[in-house]
């Protein structure tokens, strides 16, 4: 315990920060790419770059022949999801053994799209920044977890160490020792982007509820998980007869379906329990209108095709939940404030970065004097989680732009080898950072334009859709965001890196001594 | 056409909010003015008027885009425009020259 509560607090944000730090840039960096994980889908899924058709979607009925595949597969659902304008593809699902099948499908045409072979941002990037890809016990969205609550005590205990937090307010004194010049940019984004920074922990934790706070429902509910989820969500639970069954139509099925909530857009249309006798058909409602993360669903018995109940509005109990919940989903339609999350996401991420930053500054020459290593494993960790974890998404683009469809290799599949790609790409960049520990950075960031240029110029040779192309159609415009953001890194990083190799250079042009106390 | 035009005067009204609450610290003010403090009776005004451009951000917000979207694009354009502030600040001051003219007469 130190002596006084400021000490306290500082010296928990500063070990708070060295040993979470870059877990926290993971989940920054990859939440805030999943902002926008439907447009990166389709700029790493060429085929999907379609159209929204103007006309009238396709029959669901013509997809019989697919549900009749399941249900001979014995899955336990068999489902699609209707095309939106960031999605312009029908998505079809359903499990045979252990592996989920997708289909793309062309709702314009009914036709079966090429598989795409690649997990992309919806089941990639986006799953990363909120469970790590570590599924065995939920081990993963429990680390995630622990990161939230840490970030929401460096929101607090930041505050409570910054010592002049109204005067410094608006300063970002960029002339100075990079000392002082990280400390404020760490400073002035952690201040200015706080209430962000501290909702969008908070409602991450709130999504997440019956995991991480369980007491809440288990009181309520006798530990009945079911019970309660049937409450919350209105969930309806299937039971199957283990015979085979008929099924009605599924049009007429979604036109009742769209009846009951005034003519409204289908999200998604699933079957449980595909062929048999009790399978049971859940239709969702799209709403893309308000902030909360809704979930109204109508509720159909399979072989008959009779409503059994469906759900309009969010029970008052839940909607607080559900609005904190939607907030952070930005599963809505709102442009601006889908870039202002883009936006504050990266500040966030600078923010965490010049964390480490500063730890670093603060501590070299002490442990340089005192022969300590911690001051080089932290360099090394920093290094790896911010440029290492940029570069490791890169050249999952760079990589996704240069395997054929339906390539393997030593027995994976794509889509395994892009990931592949991503993970062994990253922990090179720590033993590079670790290895060539003064040249580290300026190298990596070298190695960002060349991820970036590259992906940018792999898509124009293997789609045709260079800038020109994707700037001039609307329904390319994802593509071009997409592209001109690459750019924007490439350029960003190469000037770090030229301005980083100044520095070294007049550094090494004073004299020792005096670099010493410009330094200091 | 009224969400865009909204939307530029949610954030107009966020940035200059911002820039008024920080011409009324001494440091900023010095920087534009080359006098050591802020003059005091342009301080309150300064803040008077920044911290209602920053209410009158968040009712424009609200009738763009009603409560719940209104509430979350104020509470994080407030953000940006306070980001964009400081980026003025750093590398473009002169920019806000015209706004510490305004108040200068007030000495």
């Amino acid at each position: 315990m130190e002596p006084t509560f400021r000490a306290s607090m500082n010296w928990l944000h500063t070990w708070a920060g060295v040993v979470l730090g870059g877990l926290l840039f993971a989940i920054f960096w990859m939440g805030t790419l999943a902002v926008f994980d439907r447009e990166i889908d389709r700029w790493m899924m060429p085929m999907t770059r379609l159209e929204m058709p103007a006309g009238a979607p396709i029959s669901i009925d013509s997809l019989r022949p697919s549900h009749e595949v399941a249900a001979a597969a014995r899955s336990p659902n068999w489902g699609i999801i209707f095309p939106t304008e960031r999605e312009p593809t029908l998505r079809m699902s359903w499990r045979e053994g252990s592996s989920l099948v997708q289909r793309f499908i062309e709702p314009a045409t009914g036709a079966v799209l090429p598989d795409p072979g690649t997990w992309a941002g919806t089941r990639f990037l986006y799953p990363f920044h909120y469970m790590l890809h570590i599924r065995v016990q939920d081990v993963g969205i429990w680390l995630v977890g622990l990161a939230a609550m840490a970030m929401m005590a460096l929101c607090v205990s930041g505050v409570i160490i910054h010592r002049k937090i109204f005067t410094d307010f608006f300063t970002f004194r960029v002339a100075r020792k990079p000392r002082r010049l990280i400390l404020d940019l760490h400073n002035m984004t952690g201040v200015l982007g706080l209430p962000f920074h501290f909702l969008i922990s908070l409602s991450g934790l709130v999504i997440f509820f019956s995991l991480y706070f369980p007491s809440s429902w288990q009181v309520a509910y006798n530990g009945d998980r079911q019970a309660f989820f049937d409450d919350a969500y209105g969930t309806h639970r299937p039971q199957k007869a283990g015979e085979p069954g008929g099924m009605a139509s599924f049009d007429a099925m979604a036109a009742e379906a769209r009846g009951l909530w005034d003519g409204a857009t289908l999200r998604y249309f699933f079957v449980r329990n595909p062929g048999d006798a009790r399978s049971i058909v859940q239709i969702g409602r799209l709403d893309q209108g308000i902030v909360s993360s809704t979930y109204d669903a109508a509720y159909f018995d399979g072989p008959t095709g009779k409503l059994i109940s469906y759900r309009s509005g969010t029970p008052p109990v839940m909607s607080i939940q559900r609005f904190i919940s939607g907030l952070h989903l930005i599963q809505f339609r709102h442009w601006a404030l889908r870039w202002v999350y883009f936006g504050l996401g990266l500040v966030g991420c600078v923010m965490i970065a010049t964390g480490y930053l500063f730890w670093l500054e603060s501590r070299r020459k002490k442990h340089a004097q005192l022969g300590l290593g911690g001051a080089r494993i932290v360099e090394g960790l920093t290094i790896g989680s911010v440029t290492g974890i940029v570069i490791a998404t890169l050249s999952f683009f760079a990589v996704n732009r240069s395997l054929p469809l339906g390539a393997t290799f030593l027995g994976e599949d794509r889509a395994a080898l892009e990931i592949w790609t991503f993970y062994l790409v990253w922990l090179a960049t720590f033993a590079h950072a670790w290895l060539r520990p003064g040249r580290a950075w300026i190298e990596q960031c070298w190695a960002v334009v060349a991820f970036a240029v590259a992906a940018v110029v792999l898509n124009w040779i293997t789609t045709g859709d260079h800038l020109a192309r994707s700037l001039a159609h609307r329904h390319l415009w994802a593509i071009a965001g997409m592209d001109l953001l690459l750019l924007v890194a490439a350029a960003m990083a190469a000037l770090t890196a030229l301005k980083l190799r100044r520095r070294q250079a007049t550094r090494a042009a004073v004299p020792a001594p005096l670099a010493e106390k410009q330094h200091a | 056409m009224r969400d865009g035009v909204l939307l530029l005067a949610v954030l107009a009204a966020c940035y200059l909010g911002f820039a008024m609450l920080a011409l009324s610290q001494d440091r900023h003010w010095y920087h534009l003015d080359w006098r050591r403090h802020c003059p005091l009776r342009a301080i309150l005004p300064l803040r008077m008027a920044g911290y209602g451009l920053l209410f009158a951000a968040l009712v424009l917000a609200l009738v763009r885009d009603g409560p719940g979207f209104g509430a979350l694009l104020w509470a994080t354009m407030i953000s940006i425009g306070a980001l964009a502030v400081v980026c003025t600040l750093t590398w473009w001051p002169s920019w806000l020259r015209p706004l510490v003219r305004l108040f200068q007469h007030l000495d």
